[in-house]
């Protein structure tokens, strides 16, 4: 199990093989379990907590936010949940000991420390209208623009990961893309 | 660089600090500029909101196969248990906890019925096939017997051939086709009715039907002598 991990590079997670995702998920999960027993967490607010901690890690891998694993996968995955179950808890009103709110403060620092995005703002509203027209969108379109605004893939990289040829054939691809989805919008607003 | 160039480099954070002074000037100078960074800031969150979704969605998936997984382990499991408590149960509360085996009170209390009606060594062979039914009842060649006795059953002046025929079965381990025979001989008040009783009784034991074999051992205390102390020991040992 732990061989498998160590043998992971950010690279590697950065191809986006749904299979490393699900095995590295899995791999972690037990432990994690384990990890939030401490916090009398149940079973499904556990499994949430993971979850969440586990996409915002690969999140911040796939947005270049982590740029080598200084820690290892185990201890990110520790470190956001952790911060998350405070959080969980800080909302539930439920305080396991009185040094609660530093034990916040400094998860959360250890998260920054980490330079890692937490994101945990909802959408606006106009966000919410982005996400559904995004969703409308051809599958090159999405693709293209989750490479663009997810990945933070230069027109450099998007021509070497992909099957545009050229750097204009990807900007007028994107320009494009970008013009559908504020079309859409627009006859969304009217 | 154009506009849309900066804006290119922001969202792959690759501005350069010259280009990140220009990019701030911008916003603050330029409101078409602003607006379109707005729009696709904007866009950023909604894509990785939408990635967040199908990435949640495929652990769903993962943690759907791990709860399959863990509840067909779960259930091996428990079968696993509840073999387990049959066996020491079968093997250890039955004797300990029950005091009542009832195959052991069985082979204790049942011994064959013996010949008592046909004198094997008499001259006169007028039944052979009685006779020959009782030989092999006697050397325990059953099946041979029912046999002879099947071939017998219609001469119906023999009322006591029913009797035998169901110990024979008995003496093959038939308890259904015994059962069947001795209930034949208490319903019609044949020969050995007694007997049968007993014999019900002790079939009753073998089938764990601890009620009838009460019932029945009581109906022959009180009806007959015959084993009534092996009755009274019996009713003891049930209750």
């Amino acid at each position: 199990m732990h061989r498998v991990q160590e043998n992971i590079t950010v690279e590697d997670l950065k191809i986006g093989s749904e299979l490393l995702f699900k095995r590295i998920y899995e791999d972690n999960r037990n432990h994690f379990i384990n990890f939030a027993k401490k916090y009398h967490l149940s079973q499904e607010d556990t499994i949430d907590v993971y979850q969440d901690a586990y996409i915002i890690f690969y999140n911040n891998v796939m947005q270049g936010k982590v740029e080598e694993f200084t820690s290892s996968i185990t201890t990110y995955l520790f470190s956001i949940g952790k911060y998350l179950i405070f959080d969980k808890m800080k909302k539930n009103k439920k305080t396991i000991n009185p040094d609660f709110d530093l034990s916040l403060i400094r998860e959360k620092e250890e998260l920054e420390d980490m330079n890692l995005d937490l994101d945990q703002e909802a959408l606006t509203t106009e966000q919410v209208l982005l996400k559904k027209h995004f969703a409308t969108l051809g599958k090159k379109c999405q693709e293209l623009l989750t490479l663009f605004y997810y990945r933070g893939f230069t027109i450099k990289d998007i021509i070497e990961t992909s099957e545009y040829t050229s750097e204009n054939v990807v900007k007028s691809a994107k320009s494009r893309c970008m013009k559908t989805l504020k079309e859409r919008i627009n006859s969304n607003e009217q | 660089m154009n506009n849309q160039e900066l804006l290119y480099h922001y969202f792959s954070n690759s501005l350069t600090p010259e280009q990140e002074s220009v990019f701030k000037k911008l916003l603050e100078t330029d409101a078409e500029f602003k607006a379109e960074f707005e729009f696709e800031k904007g866009l950023q969150k909604a894509i990785k909101s939408h990635e967040t979704d199908r990435l949640k969605a495929m652990l769903n998936e993962v943690e759907t196969k791990i709860n399959k997984r863990h509840n067909t382990v779960f259930n091996y499991r428990n079968l696993a248990i509840a073999a387990s408590i049959a066996i020491l149960f079968g093997w250890f509360g039955y004797n300990t906890f029950f005091s009542t085996n009832y195959s052991s009170l069985y082979e204790d209390n049942f011994t064959e019925y013996p010949n008592t009606v046909y004198t094997i060594t008499r001259s006169d062979d007028a039944n052979s096939i009685e006779r020959e039914a009782f030989v092999a009842y006697e050397t325990k060649n059953y099946q041979t017997a029912i046999e002879k006795f099947e071939a017998l059953s219609a001469d119906e002046t023999k009322d006591y051939l029913n009797f035998y025929k169901a110990q024979a079965y008995l003496g093959m381990d038939n308890i259904q086709e015994a059962k069947g025979l001795f209930q034949q001989v208490v319903a019609k008040n044949e020969s050995f009715v007694a007997e049968a009783t007993w014999y019900l009784a002790l079939i009753a034991i073998k089938e764990k039907d601890k009620s009838l074999a009460v019932s029945y051992l009581e109906h022959l205390m009180a009806n007959y002598s015959y084993n009534k102390d092996k009755a009274q020991a019996l009713l003891k040992e049930l209750n």
